[in-house]
């Protein structure tokens, strides 16, 4: 008997738990995008009125941020500082493939990221303006979308969650 | 028998009638539906067994075997 009980609170605080894990992952997600815009505005910043180079302006950038979309940047910098003799776009893309999941993004953003990786470094000043306007277009598109997505789906991962763990015990028991 | 299945069946009933208006309220109709469907089958499960058991008692009962 008293296994069946504490079998049945495992189950359903773990349900809760991964709705409630679910919903901070949706929570999370306009707010990483706004930053991600943020920071990627500073880079355009950097480049056009500093003429920094990519590696200082990225340093700079990921200690400022204050969420996990930092991570991109300085894994950027370390790929690029382990000396392999790799380019800007291949360092950028190996670190947003590296961190992409301790991120709250999702696969389009990730593409976004993609895009935008492959034009780093590869041309001139003008060219990666464009290329950051580009991407600070589709990020903001997308963080709408995320917006509304979060409003609908935030309080229903989170009951969801709870009630399934409940079905399961009631079920199962 | 048993008292058990009833309260059993009484909290599945409850619990999918939350999950639909859960769903129902989020704009998921189809997942509302669906899960509807799947209490409805889950209940059905649990007592299809029973029901097995009623036509086998009323077929001795008036000897129609």
């Amino acid at each position: 008997m008293l296994f069946k009980i504490t079998g049945s609170l495992i189950v359903i605080l773990s349900c809760t738990f991964l709705g409630f894990v679910l919903s901070a992952d949706c929570r999370k997600r306009p707010q990483q995008l706004r930053d991600l815009q943020s920071m990627l505005q500073m880079f355009e910043n950097q480049i056009s009125y500093l003429s920094d180079v990519i590696t200082e302006a990225f340093m700079r950038i990921g200690k400022v941020c204050r969420s996990e979309t930092g991570i991109f940047f300085t894994g950027t910098v370390e790929i690029l500082n382990e000396g392999r003799n790799i380019s800007a776009c291949m360092a950028w893309e190996q670190a947003v493939r590296q961190n992409i999941k301790k991120t709250a993004l999702n696969k389009e953003d990730e593409e976004i990221l993609f895009t935008f990786g492959k034009m780093l470094g590869c041309t001139d000043l003008e060219g990666q303006i464009k290329n950051i306007r580009l991407a600070l277009d589709q990020l903001k598109h997308q963080e709408v979308k995320a917006e509304v997505s979060r409003n609908r789906n935030e309080k229903m991962y989170r009951s969801l969650g709870v009630l399934g763990g409940i079905a399961v015990v009631i079920v199962l028991m | 028998m048993g008292v058990d299945l009833i309260f059993r069946i009484a909290a599945i009933g409850i619990l999918v009638a939350v999950l639909n208006q859960l769903l129902i309220r989020s704009g998921r109709e189809e997942q509302a539906m669906m899960t509807t469907l799947a209490g409805l089958i889950v209940v059905l499960l649990m007592v299809v067994k029973e029901i097995a058991s009623l036509f086998e008692t009323v077929k001795t009962i008036f000897k129609l075997n």
